[in-house]
């Protein structure tokens, strides 16, 4: 490459420019392996051998791929697997996801387009709660289950068993509402009107034409659900007796409490939990950045 | 149907603003789950949640009414008093290093470059992984034994630390590992409040003979507060809700004292000890300051908020 002539026909500055956006690449890049290295940290430790991880350098590479370690860590409590936490944080995610959407989607489709009395008020009322710190009904709600006769639980009521941790996802929430009105109002209401006509009622519009429309947004809310829900800590914590009833989270959180120092197996653990979600945010990552950005920019 | 009356003048009543449907029973339909959930999760229980708080009740024996004397407890109580003042600390610290780390982040990778994408999915990573697999990551990170950070820190001849258990380390480790995982979030909230910046105010910028900072203080910034106000208040309640990483990081060690936070102090006292009225007063204590910081920081909105 001539140096010379590049450095006679270029624009004055582009060449520092140039430079300056390698630098800039070169730093990013940096920080983006930065980022990365509790993961990789996480993934070495998982393989090594508990005298590897108390003796070598801190990045060396493990002396083989002792997978033991996940097949003891996958059976380390006595009577329930790794794999139970891990069903019924799948189950407990696939619940919430299908009532957020169901009621989420329908209290958005009457703000959308149904008229009815105090519109305004109800949606700000709605809103409002997305301010209110949810610990605030921590108390209460715990009281309220309590209350709540269940055939199958020990205690008779609601506590130790997993329905507080599903049932509300049934009742609507803020933020889906929110997005999926705002996805809403952009379908042209002459869709509905035209059905409107044809004789279709409300809830034909809500489920053939609204619904296939809204496929993304419903996805964005479903990825969330999914996520709050598989990443939930407090409220299976509170309300779980039973190792069997336990999700990933509080399963690893325990598991803390029995492996002190075990740090191969619990960093195996941790990683099990959190494969689904990395998984997901790869395959998916438009909608988590989608959601994200439209949860920010729009209060 | 009498529509066509009175030209120029709005009718009867103002055009709804829905009008599929004629009957608005129908929209009860649509509300019903949403109500519920309102009036039996929502609205009732903060109002059970303060009724609860005047009261010595450990579930097993009647409720005793005890007016505000929980809340005289807390504030004489030196363990509440620790869990308000390092989730102040918390907040104080993790909110501002993430908006400013996210905004000098977002405007880096707010380029046109091949293999962006790739960088920009090291940095959002975090955000989806589970706080308490996380923080047990990081309680790794922070150990005293074998712990990678006290081995890099050793390279610079720095001595070790004990770090989640030490006092003064502790509170800072915790922030640390929170900036880490959210980061992701403030830069994808910024990523698009900069995208929503026409291109034509930094073009008119530049003819007026503004450089690279000029264009950022007097064009990117003030256009951005918006971003930045909405982005500090999710923040703000985000961060005095801090638990997780307490939970895993705190709880195990000797001085759980010196990390425990608000939240923390709630899930302790009513799930733990099963003091509900103790729990449900702080609860509310933790409510009342979110509320009075959140309307005043709406009240600065309008010094130094420019809404295009």
């Amino acid at each position: 490459m001539d140096v010379a002539a590049l450095r006679v026909r270029a624009v004055p500055g582009r060449r520092a420019r140039r430079i300056r956006r390698a630098v800039l690449v070169t730093l990013l890049i940096a920080g983006g392996v930065l980022m990365m290295l509790p993961f990789l940290w996480m993934v070495l430790t998982s393989l090594k051998t508990r005298s590897e991880v108390f003796g070598g350098a801190p990045l060396s590479l493990p002396s083989g791929p002792h997978f033991e370690n996940y097949v003891t860590m996958w059976n380390a409590l006595p009577g329930v697997t790794f794999g139970t936490f891990f069903i019924n944080s799948l189950k407990l995610a696939a619940l919430n996801t299908a009532g957020q959407l169901l009621s989420c989607s329908m209290a958005a489709f009457a703000f959308a387009t149904l008229p009815f009395r105090a519109k305004g008020t109800l949606f700000g009322l709605i809103l409002a709660t997305l301010i209110i710190p949810f610990q605030v009904v921590l108390v209460p709600n715990f009281v309220l289950y309590r209350l709540l006769p269940h055939p199958t639980s020990e205690s008779g009521n609601w506590i130790g068993t997993q329905e507080p941790l599903w049932v509300a996802s049934f009742l609507g929430g803020a933020f889906g509402i929110f997005l999926l009105r705002q996805f809403f109002l952009a379908i042209p209401r002459e869709l509905g009107e035209a059905a409107r006509v044809d004789g279709a009622n409300p809830w034909q519009i809500y489920r053939h034409i609204y619904l296939p429309l809204s496929k993304p947004a419903l996805a964005t809310l479903g990825i969330f659900t999914f996520m709050w829900t598989w990443n939930d800590l407090i409220d299976p914590l509170i309300y779980l007796r039973q190792l069997d009833q336990y999700t990933t989270t509080v399963g690893l959180a325990f598991f803390q409490g029995q492996f002190v120092g075990k740090w191969p197996e619990m960093m195996a653990g941790a990683l099990v939990s959190l494969a689904p979600m990395i998984i997901l945010f790869v395959a998916a990552q438009q909608l988590f950045v989608r959601g994200i950005a439209l949860s920010g920019l729009k209060g | 149907m009498s529509r066509s009356v009175a030209p120029g003048r709005p009718l009867l009543r103002p055009r709804p603003s829905g009008r599929l449907g004629r009957d608005s029973w129908w929209a009860w339909v649509f509300l019903a789950p949403t109500l519920l959930g309102l009036a039996v999760l929502s609205a009732g229980p903060i109002l059970a949640s303060f009724a609860i708080s005047l009261t010595d009740w450990d579930l097993l024996s009647p409720p005793e009414f005890v007016g505000l004397g929980n809340f005289g407890s807390l504030l004489s109580d030196p363990r509440f008093l620790v869990a308000l003042r390092n989730t102040a600390f918390y907040t104080v610290t993790s909110v501002p290093l993430g908006l400013i780390l996210g905004l000098g982040l977002a405007l880096a990778l707010d380029q046109r470059i091949r293999g962006i994408a790739i960088i920009r999915t090291a940095y959002f990573l975090p955000v989806v992984t589970s706080t308490t697999a996380i923080a047990l990551v990081w309680l790794w990170i922070y150990s005293p034994q074998g712990g990678v950070l006290n081995n890099a820190l050793g390279v610079f001849g720095i001595s070790p630390q004990k770090w989640v258990s030490d006092p003064v380390f502790a509170m800072p480790a915790i922030v640390l590992m929170s900036v880490w995982q959210g980061l992701g979030t403030t830069v994808i909230i910024f990523l698009a409040g900069l995208q929503g910046i026409p291109q034509e105010f930094y073009d008119a910028a530049s003819v007026d003979g503004a450089g690279r900072w000029a264009r950022f203080r007097s064009v990117t910034l003030p256009l951005l507060t918006p971003t930045i106000f909405f982005t500090g208040i999710l923040a703000f309640i985000d961060a005095f809700q801090v638990f997780d990483q307490v939970y895993v990081m705190a709880r195990p060690g000797e001085p759980t004292k010196s990390t425990i936070t608000l939240v923390y102090f709630i899930y302790e006292a009513g799930f733990d000890h099963f003091k509900m009225g103790l729990a449900a007063a702080a609860s509310w204590i933790l409510f009342l300051i979110v509320a009075v910081m959140t309307i005043l920081y709406f009240r600065s909105q309008r010094r130094w908020v420019h809404y295009q």
